[in-house]
């Protein structure tokens, strides 16, 4: 897997379903809303790895305020360090503390709202004096607790996406685009 | 399982032998999720415990079970037992099979679940859900494995509610189980004509 080319990677995406002029597009304008919505203040933005990195990026270069970034990585369901726990374990925590500062998590993609939800329980348990949501992609459709988001970048139909620090089996992630994966390539086709 | 009283939208529901009101706020939180105990009557729900106690989302198993259909008597010919509740959601969650007559066949349950209980949410989690949460979560695997397996085609479970006060009545509950129209079962069942007027209306 680790040989695999790529052209090979592009070849697996069946359709582009954001460009990468779209995204980079709509970063700036997301950053020119926060900018404008959190004028005055210093933001601490907060990137869930690894899938956020791409977008955390581009957005804080978007973003005209102070502000300091963090990253965060909690385990995923199904995945070899989980097994043993069967609950979510923060991989990697919050550099400083959060208490008191306006806070953005910075996601890169809500579908079921599962770990969003979790990453909000804990990061409020932090004490921040604000904390909002950004996303580049909502998967509404696939939705099962709610979240309220203030910022989203892209309302996308129900596909399986890869591309702009999204995977598929940790693959994809440095396409400068948003695709539909082809179903074959997981075994669907 | 449980018996049920007459319970007309708006009266009491029933939840596990202990009777609830039909407001979802006042199903148990947290603390009432069942445990390692459950049995699950599909593999899927299963592992959909799994995702939400590894998350840390509250769930109920099966809390409440929702009459949908009474005869002309009041008794309760059908009803719905959503398969989760999150408390802290205040919101259902419904699994599907992959078989596409029970897809359709809980479609209609839920369509008529809303218009009964409007302020009741409720999301059906349908086969391809749950198979792209698997791919999500690289556990596809586990989603072929379960295909052509009784965790796919178990029928589906009794419902909670096996009410029913008159022996016609109690003819008339798998009656709408049945294939064929409403008029044409109840018919088969030897209902009266209003009987058999009432069950098309709400069917």
């Amino acid at each position: 897997m680790s040989q695999v080319r790529r052209t090979d990677l592009e070849t697996d995406v069946g359709e582009v379903l954001l460009t990468e002029h779209q995204i980079q597009t709509r970063v700036a304008e997301l950053g020119a809303q926060i900018g404008a919505d959190m004028a005055g203040r210093t933001l601490t933005l907060v990137s869930v790895l690894k899938g956020s990195l791409p977008f955390m990026a581009d957005l804080m270069r978007a973003i005209h305020l102070p502000l300091r970034i963090d990253l965060m990585e909690v385990s995923s369901y199904g995945g070899a360090t989980t097994e043993s726990s069967g609950l979510v374990r923060i991989l990697k925590d919050l550099s400083s503390s959060i208490e008191g500062e306006d806070v953005l998590i910075v996601e890169d993609i809500i579908d079921t709202g599962l770990t969003l939800n979790y990453l909000v329980r804990y990061l409020r348990g932090k004490k921040p004096a604000t904390l909002r949501i950004c996303t580049l992609l909502d998967k509404p459709a696939r939705r099962l607790v709610e979240i309220d988001v203030d910022y989203t970048g892209f309302t996308i139909p129900d596909q399986f996406v890869v591309g702009y620090g999204l995977d598929y089996g940790e693959l994809y992630r440095n396409l400068r685009f948003v695709g539909v994966l082809k179903p074959e390539v997981y075994g669907e086709g | 399982m449980t018996d049920a009283e007459l319970a007309p939208p708006g009266r009491d529901l029933q939840s596990g032998g202990s009777t609830l009101a039909a407001e979802p706020d006042t199903v148990p939180g947290a603390d009432a999720a069942t445990g390692p105990d459950t049995r699950f009557a599909h593999a899927s729900e299963a592992e959909m415990a799994r995702i939400l106690d590894f998350y840390g989302v509250a769930w109920d198993y099966e809390p409440v079970t929702f009459p949908i259909l009474w005869n002309l008597d009041g008794d309760v010919v059908e009803s719905f037992a959503p398969d989760f509740y999150l408390p802290d959601f205040d919101i259902f969650l419904e699994m599907t099979t992959l078989k596409q007559r029970l897809v359709r066949k809980k479609n209609r349950k839920l369509r008529r679940l809303r218009a009964l209980y409007p302020d009741i949410r409720i999301k059906l989690f349908y086969a391809r859900d749950f198979r792209a949460m698997m791919l999500k979560y690289g556990r596809l695997g586990l989603v072929r494995s379960l295909s052509g397996t009784p965790g796919q085609v178990v029928p589906e479970r009794p419902t909670a509610v096996e009410p029913i006060v008159g022996d016609d009545a109690a003819e008339l509950v798998p009656a709408v189980e049945e294939t064929g129209t409403p008029r044409a079962r109840a018919r088969r069942r030897g209902g009266s004509e209003a009987a058999v007027a009432e069950t098309e209306v709400r069917g």
